[in-house]
């Protein structure tokens, strides 16, 4: 598993009225959820562990160079009814002639669509049961850090940094961490019955 | 230096001390008006371009869909309809509808793209696709987030895509460049589907509260990247290093 806290560094993400900052709220989620993770008995790696801000590029590096892996990156949004969590994947991609039979880097994410739409419906269905209002499936969207991911990959957003008590966002982790745990662990069987599986040389 | 030429160089001095008395004051007030009339004229140019493309007042009006967030629904974006006399050419229709959508909705509230953002300039290339060159406002105030900035760059190619039948896809350019996100997360390098009916179907798509707008890298980057990949027949499986021998 790898986990990517988004921002950080000189790049807050999305700020709130009352001061929170999305850089530091999901380094916190990712702590959460890396602890949940583990205890499913995933072996877990972030993409950064205090703030600093690796490129989106090196984050997806991180999760390219290893085998069999699935890539969560956490968000926190700055709109979005607050106490509700979405799940996002990344969009079809347009078909290319490839005459090389390689895949390039901006296209990671392409043989992999169909695996992270099944690990964003099971952690979206997850979300749903522990934060009213939560979509039941999840969407599709551009992200960029998940273009260039060539793992199931899936984008967490948490709603909002505009709530006025941070303990509000905190008391959610748990839950936002249970269900990113128990939708890898679902998910876990569907990855290893497909060819992409481990599949690294 | 006799005492004759120490005198001269005494009132020459202060000959110039007491012009640049005179003249300072006057510097400095000709050097505030040049700038209150460089403010003027930056301002009068935002205004400009942010006014609605006047139409011909012959025009017959048409109705128009134009794409805001729905107040019910969160994340989603309904249509609302308007008559405008809308041009017959297609950059100029262009132009109108997104000048209307950055207008706004009468409820602030339903907005998806920041007040004070612009439209700079809109191309349309003979293959379909819209360029909408945007002022770096829509970066730089759009609420950040995935939800936020797709609501946006949606509300921008839906609402093409039911004004101006003749873009099909979309390219959003941040004052003249292209930029890697539009505010951290939603990815700007490609292109967006704008008409549906025109691009292949999709697979499998996915769920989404609007039709999705597939985002679409440059098809013709030719740049090498670091890590190529490769799909082979098994997804994920890393290229094999090149044995040169």
């Amino acid at each position: 598993m790898v986990l990517d806290p988004a921002h950080g560094g000189t790049d807050p993400g999305a700020r709130g009225t009352g001061g929170l900052r999305e850089s530091d709220l999901v380094l916190e989620f990712s702590d959460s959820t890396r602890r949940a993770l583990e205890a499913q008995g995933f072996r877990v790696r972030q993409t950064r562990q205090g703030n600093d801000d690796p490129s989106l590029d090196d984050r997806s590096a991180m999760a390219n160079a290893q085998r069999g892996t699935v890539f969560v990156t956490l968000h926190v949004s700055s709109t979005g009814l607050t106490g509700t969590v979405r799940v996002y994947t990344m969009t079809d991609f347009p078909a290319e002639t490839n005459t090389t039979g390689m895949l390039s880097w901006d296209r990671a994410q392409a043989p992999f669509l169909e695996l992270s739409r099944k690990l964003g419906d099971l952690v979206q269905g997850q979300l749903a049961l522990r934060f009213k209002g939560s979509p039941g499936a999840a969407h599709v969207a551009a992200v960029r850090q998940l273009r260039t991911t060539a793992a199931p990959a899936i984008a967490v957003e948490v709603s909002s940094v505009t709530v006025e008590d941070r303990a509000a966002l905190e008391r959610m982790a748990p839950g936002v961490a249970d269900a990113i745990a128990r939708g890898v662990a679902a998910f876990r069987p569907v990855y290893d019955a497909s060819p992409a599986a481990g599949a690294l040389p | 230096m006799t005492p004759r030429w120490r005198v001269w160089l005494l009132v020459g001095l202060a000959l110039a001390v007491i012009a640049a008395v005179i003249y300072f004051p006057i510097l400095r007030r000709r050097v505030q008006r040049a700038a209150r009339l460089q403010q003027q004229s930056e301002e009068q140019a935002r205004r400009e371009l942010t006014l609605t493309i006047p139409a011909n007042p012959g025009q017959p009006r048409v109705t128009t869909r134009l794409f805001w967030a729905s107040g019910t629904e969160d994340g989603v974006l309904v249509p609302t309809t308007v008559e405008l006399p809308l041009s017959d050419d297609p950059v100029l229709r262009a132009k109108q509808v997104l000048n209307t959508l950055l207008a706004g909705p009468v409820d602030v509230e339903l907005r998806t793209l920041p007040p004070d953002a612009a439209l700079l300039e809109f191309y349309l290339l003979p293959d379909g696709t819209g360029i909408a060159d945007f002022s770096e406002a829509l970066a730089t105030s759009v609420p950040s987030g995935i939800q936020s900035e797709q609501l946006a760059v949606d509300s921008i190619a839906r609402t093409l895509e039911a004004n101006v039948s003749q873009v099909q896809r979309l390219k959003i350019l941040i004052h003249g460049q292209e930029t890697e996100t539009l505010a951290g997360h939603l990815d700007l390098t490609g292109t967006f589907v704008v008409n549906t009916r025109a691009t292949p179907t999709p697979a499998k798509p996915a769920q989404s509260p609007v039709t999705p707008a597939t985002n679409a890298p440059a098809a013709d980057k030719t740049a090498v990247e670091p890590g190529k990949l490769t799909p082979g027949n098994a997804p994920g499986k890393l290229a094999q290093p090149e044995h040169k021998p």
